[in-house]
């Protein structure tokens, strides 16, 4: 939605769901510049429904898959850190997280055969982070806030918080040798 | 027939380029919505590896020439191999890495033997820089802090003819080295 008055013009644009929306204050507009004020009038009601409140939504992306490769050293933890990019538009940008694992009951634990290794997983609500709050399988971490700007973050913040997998020593020394997979689901909910 | 033959180029084309750029990343990634899901895969490889720990000097002291020696240990050897397999080379410090002990130019021979568990006062008989192979760890830790305290046996001995040649009141001293590796 546009609002111009006479040379000087305030708007208020909702770039559609995803973006925050963001204000044009007191942009002085030219002859030229008004007829394309009022034809955005026209044209932007039918385009793009005006946010008056959050929406509500959120998104999660840049997610990255996490090879370890071949574990050398057995004897110390191995750690993949990555940023991704978490958004929510609500009130507080406020989201919960929840992982779940494809071990039995959703545990966190990955696979070779009929062999398993157990990992860890932290979550951060920064970026850049090689440590974090420790997520339990299908346990939702709450209280966490989101500095992204956009919905994939392709404006603003690149990202807005750190997944950490950990392969504990403990685990790794006592596993068989083999090669292991797995998959970690992140379920985002507003908050 | 010019479009189904397009269609099977195109086909082909498109796996040429799968093959080209190798595995797709398996991540995905959640839409805008009331709640939103995605996923990563994660993989790991863990290496064969072998641990041999617990092993203890050997020293015989006022040694009766007319009695045999010998000395058998318990030790620590971890496999993670799916058969938890291993084999086990040693070498002496003697000539040609020859299992003998020294006092000066004076060598006397002995003999080691290895057993897969604990426990034993004989063995398999080792021959320098020769493998013995097929055995198996029952170590469910590397270091055997946990589980088994010890899997396997070491056996030195020196024969009665042997101890007659030594000199008495004479230290003789030698180093062996056990190679594990597993299978």
């Amino acid at each position: 939605m546009v609002v111009a008055i006479d040379h000087a013009a305030s708007a208020l644009v909702n770039c559609g769901p995803g973006t925050r929306p963001h204000a044009l204050r007191n942009a002085r507009l030219r002859p030229a510049g008004r007829a394309a004020a009022a034809l955005l009038l026209a044209v932007l009601p039918f385009a793009s429904a005006p946010a008056l409140g959050a929406s509500n939504k959120v998104r999660i992306s840049n997610l990255s898959d996490a090879p370890f490769g071949t574990l050398a050293n057995l004897g110390v933890d191995a750690i993949r850190s990555q940023n991704i990019c978490v958004y929510a538009d609500t009130n507080t940008n406020g989201y919960n997280v929840t992982a779940t694992g494809t071990g039995p009951g959703g545990s966190f634990r990955l696979a070779s055969g009929t062999r398993t290794m157990a990992f860890d997983v932290q979550w951060s609500s920064s970026t850049g982070q090689n440590s974090g709050i420790q997520l339990a399988p299908n346990v939702p971490l709450t209280g966490q806030v989101s500095a992204a700007s956009h919905q994939s973050c392709s404006n603003g913040p690149a990202n807005s918080a750190s997944l950490i997998i950990i392969l504990r020593s403990s685990a790794i020394s006592s596993a068989t040798a083999g090669t292991y997979n797995g998959s970690l689901t992140l379920l985002i909910g507003p908050e | 027939m010019d479009n189904a033959r397009i269609g099977r180029l195109s086909a082909a084309a498109g796996l040429v380029a799968i093959l080209t750029h190798g595995t797709a990343s398996a991540a995905t990634q959640g839409s805008l919505g009331a709640t939103s899901s995605g996923s990563i895969s994660i993989g790991a490889s863990v290496p064969n590896r072998v641990q041999l720990t617990g092993l203890a000097d050997v020293s015989f002291t006022n040694q009766d020439p007319s009695t045999p020696a010998a000395n058998a240990q318990n030790v620590c050897v971890w496999s993670n191999t799916s058969t938890k397999g291993y084999n086990v080379t040693a070498t002496g410090s003697g000539a040609g890495n020859a299992f003998t002990l020294a006092s000066g130019a004076s060598n006397v021979a002995y003999s080691v033997e290895w057993a897969g568990n604990s426990g034993q006062s004989a063995g398999t008989a080792l021959a320098t820089g020769a493998a013995l192979t097929g055995l198996t760890s029952t170590a469910t830790n590397a270091t055997c802090s946990a589980g088994a305290s010890s899997t396997a046996s070491l056996i030195v001995k020196i024969p009665s003819a042997n101890l007659q040649n030594m000199q008495a009141a004479t230290t003789y001293t030698g180093t062996l080295t056990l190679v594990v590796a597993p299978e």
